[in-house]
């Protein structure tokens, strides 16, 4: 009876970090559909940390210092949204490592993983420089369109 | 590709038509069909149909050679499999060179043709199946049914199985492409043709006959897609031609002002030429920045200073910690009355105090670069320089004395780098109709390319932006011919004999620009390594040239 007790009292939202720790291992689509949850959780799922841990996630090692970098430019749920998804899902896609456009490395087996992990490193570091021309062109100029026209083309469909 | 018609013409006789021969062989895609140029009433004016029972090519017949059609196809086809000859040869063929030849009897020249080939054929193992590079239509590719392509070398299919040219032979080979209609790929190679011939016309100076055939072409133009294809790129060549010949006052098209910068910026989304250009030059100048605490960038050109902010962030983020960052940007005088630069230097200056980097920045206004003064730019000796210059240079050309000057003061700062990005075409030749060729193979290209953008305005935009750079080609001469492309080769021999040793661009700077490659939803894209530079191209043409250089080291080294 005290165990069944106990069990009932247990309740995740009682144990914050636990919580930020089980989502910060989910992929985008899963913490859109967190967030409907409860409001605890969608506050959780809007906190940048999570989104950090999303976008470098894969790469190893994470790159230093660029915290205050990113949050300058519009934060890492906008950097995800708008760089580093594409960015990541073009690579997967792409034939990383095999297709003779110009990837210059190995394509056996063995090299594939660290290609992959090369490749997703220079992808978050495109992704950065992509931001951040996006983060420039929205400082508004003269030239009348804040929104981030150069960034257009990612969201251009892909045929492989 | 475009260098194996190229090889070949070195050996033909020096004759405009068998240029116009190749090209007809270049962009006739199959050589099964032959029955619409054969059964069509080759007249080149559209008024009178059914004027010409003899089967002359009206249009040649117009430039004063008298050629049947069937004539014409017959030396084509030979040419074709002398060019897959020529080109599979392993050894050396530059013995066949002729110089002076000129063959007016399409029988005669056929008979050259063969026994070109009988000489060639032995040395070639295993020409019997002088078989060919089938490349599949790109556009077929992209599933729609799409009018032909524009003049894409790349989608030359030449198939020889055997040494006999019988055209029999190849009606019962299964055809390697989807060809748009019959009619319309006619129209379009006839324009080809005719666009070839004016062009040597005007250079020839007779400028009537060039009218008139510029008014056909006109015609002709009505009757194709020039929506996309060789109809798009042929209308704005049949257009520039027009202006160049009608109009009294050359208005030059000089590319500075507002017009300018926001046709630039649409083009820099529309295709990743300058997006290449830019990320390639960043990454070889942060290399170049490598320990450095103070660091000087002066831009040939800031437009809208797309290519910094990129930079700014990669110093923040470099372990070390970010330099002081100088930037100069040069630029023209705006005509609105805004201070246009400074503008942008603020936008960039924002942008570098948000993610906290100390920041610097001059405008220098100048109309031309030749009026840039070295003490404008404020160099000082204990700071890294890097001069940029995004497609610039060319502009130059135009006397030689310019491009010495700007050089000498580039050389005299002794940059820790120098970054050049230019357009890879020869279009700074002396004579007319050699630069035309050279641009109207060199925009179809680009415009093939370009297709693949989906994204309006911006695909709009970027067309008339490298329409502009076509009628200044065409259009105009001496000083108002700013765009004076040049090929790598040229600017590196330019460059050596101006002081500076190239820099090998890298392996991290090839992996970025292939990154950004992948980015892009068209798949004809490549980059390539030349020597330490990187080129960029569509289909294995290369469209855009990147390379760094070095001033060369002297004996008394003094800056």
């Amino acid at each position: 009876m005290a165990e069944e007790q106990k069990k009932l009292k247990f309740c995740i939202n009682d144990h914050r970090d636990v919580l930020v720790e089980i989502l910060k291992r989910l992929d985008a689509r899963s913490l859109g559909v967190a967030a409907c949850v409860c409001r605890l959780w969608c506050s959780i799922t809007r906190n940048d940390a999570l989104w950090e841990h999303l976008c470098f996630r894969h790469v190893s090692p994470p790159p230093s210092g660029v915290r205050t970098v990113v949050v300058a430019l519009g934060g890492y749920k906008r950097l995800y949204m708008v760089c580093v998804k594409p960015v990541l899902s073009r690579l997967a896609g792409a034939k990383i490592g095999s297709d003779g456009r110009g990837t210059g490395g190995g394509g056996n087996g063995g090299d594939s993983d660290l290609t992959r992990r090369v490749w997703r490193r220079h992808g978050a570091q495109m992704s950065l420089s992509l931001l951040c021309v996006d983060c420039y062109e929205r400082l508004g100029g003269r030239l009348g369109d804040a929104s981030a026209s150069s960034l257009m083309f990612l969201c251009e469909p892909v045929n492989f | 590709m475009l260098r194996p018609s190229r090889s070949l013409t070195r050996y033909l006789p020096s004759f405009p038509l068998a240029q116009h021969l190749l090209l007809h062989c270049l962009y006739r895609k199959l050589l099964p069909i032959m029955g619409p140029y054969d059964s069509g009433a080759m007249t080149a004016s559209s008024s009178s149909p059914g004027t010409s029972p003899s089967n002359f090519d009206g249009l040649l017949a117009g430039a004063g050679y008298i050629w049947r059609s069937s004539d014409l196809q017959k030396v084509a086809q030979r040419l074709e499999c002398l060019e897959n000859v020529v080109v599979t040869s392993p050894s050396d063929v530059s013995h066949l060179a002729v110089d002076g030849v000129i063959h007016h009897n399409p029988s005669v020249e056929a008979s050259w043709v063969d026994s070109l080939l009988s000489e060639l054929i032995p040395l070639v193992p295993g020409s019997e199946s002088c078989s060919a590079a089938a490349f599949s239509d790109p556009h077929s590719a992209g599933g729609s049914s799409s009018p032909c392509s524009s003049l894409n070398p790349a989608a030359v299919i030449a198939t020889c199985t055997d040494q006999s040219t019988n055209q029999h032979q190849h009606q019962s080979q299964q055809p390697l492409t989807v060809v748009c209609t019959d009619a319309e790929e006619d129209s379009g190679i006839r324009l080809v043709h005719a666009l070839m011939t004016c062009a040597g016309l005007v250079q020839r100076g007779d400028l009537s006959l060039a009218g008139s055939l510029v008014e056909e072409m006109k015609a002709l133009l009505t009757r194709i897609n020039t929506g996309r294809g060789i109809g798009k790129v042929a209308g704005h060549f049949v257009d520039a031609l027009g202006r160049r010949l009608y109009q009294r006052v050359r208005v030059s098209v000089t590319g500075v002002g507002f017009e300018h910068e926001i046709l630039y910026h649409h083009f820099y989304e529309a295709c990743p030429y300058l997006k290449f250009a830019h990320f390639t030059a960043n990454q070889a100048i942060l290399e170049a920045f490598h320990g450095h605490d103070c660091v000087h960038v002066i831009d040939l050109s800031l437009m809208q200073g797309l290519q910094w902010p990129p930079l700014i962030q990669a110093l923040a983020l470099r372990p070390g910690g970010p330099p002081l960052i100088k930037i100069t940007g040069v630029g023209p005088p705006s005509q609105d009355g805004r201070d246009s630069l400074k503008e942008i230097g603020l936008k960039l200056a924002d942008l570098a105090r948000s993610i906290n980097v100390r920041f610097s920045f001059q405008g220098i206004v100048a109309f031309r670069l030749e009026d840039v003064k070295p003490w404008m730019l404020q160099v000082s000796r204990n700071e890294a320089l890097a001069v940029n210059s995004i497609m610039q240079l060319h502009r130059l050309l135009w006397s030689g004395s310019s491009l010495d000057l700007v050089l000498g003061w580039i050389r005299n700062f002794n940059p820790n780098i120098l970054t050049i990005v230019e357009q890879e075409a020869n279009h700074n030749q002396s004579q007319f109709s050699d630069r035309f060729t050279e641009a109207l193979h060199y925009y179809s290209t680009l415009f093939d390319s370009l297709e693949a953008c989906h994204l309006q305005p911006h695909k709009a935009l970027a067309e008339m932006f490298v329409q502009r750079e076509i009628s200044n080609i065409v259009c105009c001469e001496g000083s108002a011919r700013v765009e004076r492309h040049e090929p790598l080769r040229k600017w590196r021999a330019r460059l050596v004999d101006a002081g500076f040793r190239p820099l090998n661009l890298g392996s991290d700077v090839f992996k970025q620009a292939s990154m950004l490659l992948t980015l892009f939803s068209a798949e004809g894209f490549s980059v390539e390594e030349d020597e330490g530079c990187l080129t960029l191209g569509w289909h294995s043409r290369p469209l855009i040239a990147a390379s760094a250089w070095q001033a060369e080291l002297q004996g008394n080294s003094q800056v």
